[in-house]
This record gives structure tokens, sequence and C-alpha cells, in this order.
């Protein structure tokens, strides 16, 4: 599990925060969402909204 | 091996036949940034992980990959199935009737066939997770790309579960990149 304190992060090397578990939706919610985890919903909304 | 489940992941609706839209989505079928790409770069990629972990992320990740291509199958088969082959050819689609009827074939949005040069396994695990990470978001664009191409609010609604769990996935293979970095790490590998 990664530390992501910059002071231990190694330079020329990417990371990505480990999830850790906060909370869920019922597993009906999550299918329609795409995902179960509100924290990883990112709805897209068009590339006018995009710009905007 | 793999346990069929004889119904989609998340339901494939279309509004109604849509050649316009079924060339452009096909590319999700068989384009670069497409699910076989994905499906087929992550499950053989897996092999050559370094730890029992990051092989069932592939396997995982992969295996959910061949169940996207079953729903952009079916999305450009509901889109295309009831075209006559004039609608084809007026939809820039006679080439394709002319080699496949209303059949379904591995192309990308300009019709270029699908080739094994879209995906990369370079036995290096940090190289190949980078490699999926950049797949997972250049599908994620393509999705939005897609969505900015048709106002099918049904098949609006199915680009949008595909898009999000490529952010999902890219998340996973995060965690892969993370694990492989510290095992290496841990076993002093360069």
């Amino acid at each position: 599990m990664n530390d992501m304190n910059p002071i231990m992060l190694r330079l020329a090397q990417a990371y990505v925060p480990f999830q850790t578990y906060v909370n869920r939706w019922d597993p009906t919610k999550g299918l329609m969402m795409g995902t179960i985890f509100p924290e990883l919903y990112r709805p897209y909304y068009g590339r006018d909204r995009r710009r905007g | 091996m793999w346990i069929y489940e004889k119904k989609l992941q998340y339901p494939a609706k279309v509004g109604k036949t849509d050649l316009r839209m079924a060339k452009y989505l096909v590319t999700q079928y068989g384009g670069p940034d497409g699910e076989l790409s994905a499906a087929l770069r992550y499950l053989n990629q897996r092999y050559s992980m370094p730890t029992n972990v990051t092989k069932a992320i592939l396997t995982d990740i992969g295996t959910e990959e061949m169940a996207h291509l079953e729903i952009i199958a079916t999305l450009v088969y509901k889109l295309t199935k009831d075209a006559s082959p004039e609608e084809m050819e007026r939809a820039g689609l006679g080439g394709h009737y002319a080699d496949h009827d209303n059949a379904l074939y591995y192309v990308d949005a300009t019709g270029n066939p699908w080739t094994a040069t879209y995906i990369q396994a370079k036995g290096d695990p940090v190289a190949d997770l980078h490699e999926d990470m950049a797949a997972e978001e250049k599908a994620r664009a393509t999705y939005q790309w897609l969505i900015d191409l048709t106002d099918d609010p049904d098949l609006i609604d199915t680009l949008n579960f595909l898009r999000v769990r490529e952010i999902v996935h890219f998340q996973r293979f995060g965690e892969a990149l993370d694990l492989v970095q510290e095992y290496q790490n841990s076993k002093h590998i360069f």
C-alpha cells in the first residue's frame, strides 16, 4: 500500500492512491451507476459542459 | 476457464435503427481503444505479472472487457439489423454490406480491421500497467466522444455505464501498479 506522503514518494514513478472502504450504494444502484462506490462515480455531462 | 452467463452485464437498448451511429460505435468493438483490444491485451499480459494479486486484477478486468464486447456487439447489431442495402450504402456502409451483409466485424469507425499491433505485452509489468492505464483513459475518452455523437437516451445510458467502468478499471490498474512497484522495491529488482 503506497504512502502518499510526498517525502516517501520516489521520483519518476507514478502512483494512484489505494482505495479504502468508505461506504457503498446498494447493489442495484451500484449496477445502474457503473460502480458501487460513490467516490469512484464521475459522470460525463457532454462536450459543451466539459469545456464550460 | 470461464463460466458463461446467458445475459448481458448491463442492458443494451437502442431507440431505433441508426446506421450513422453504428458506424462510429463499432470502434469500441474492433478499434484501437475498443473492448476487443482491451480484453486481449489484459488476458495476455496477465501471465507475466509478478504477483498473484496483479495476475488476478488483469484476469478479472480482461474478463469484464469480454462482457463489454458483448454489450457493444448487441448495440451495434440492434442499430443495424433492420437496415436495407440501400440504407447502408447511403450511410457509407456499402463496403461493409458487400463484405459482411449485416454481420458484425472487428473494425474501427473508419473501417480499418482490428490488428494485434493495437496491443503490446512488454514483459515489464510497470510498462504493461502504464499501457493498461492509458488504454482505460483512451476508452473513457472514446465513450465521451460517442456520447457527444448521439441523442438516443437508451444508447447514452449504456455508454455512460461502460464509461464509468473505464474509470473503475483505471483505479484498479493504478493499485496494481502500486503493488508491483512495492514488490519490485522490496525485492530490489530494477
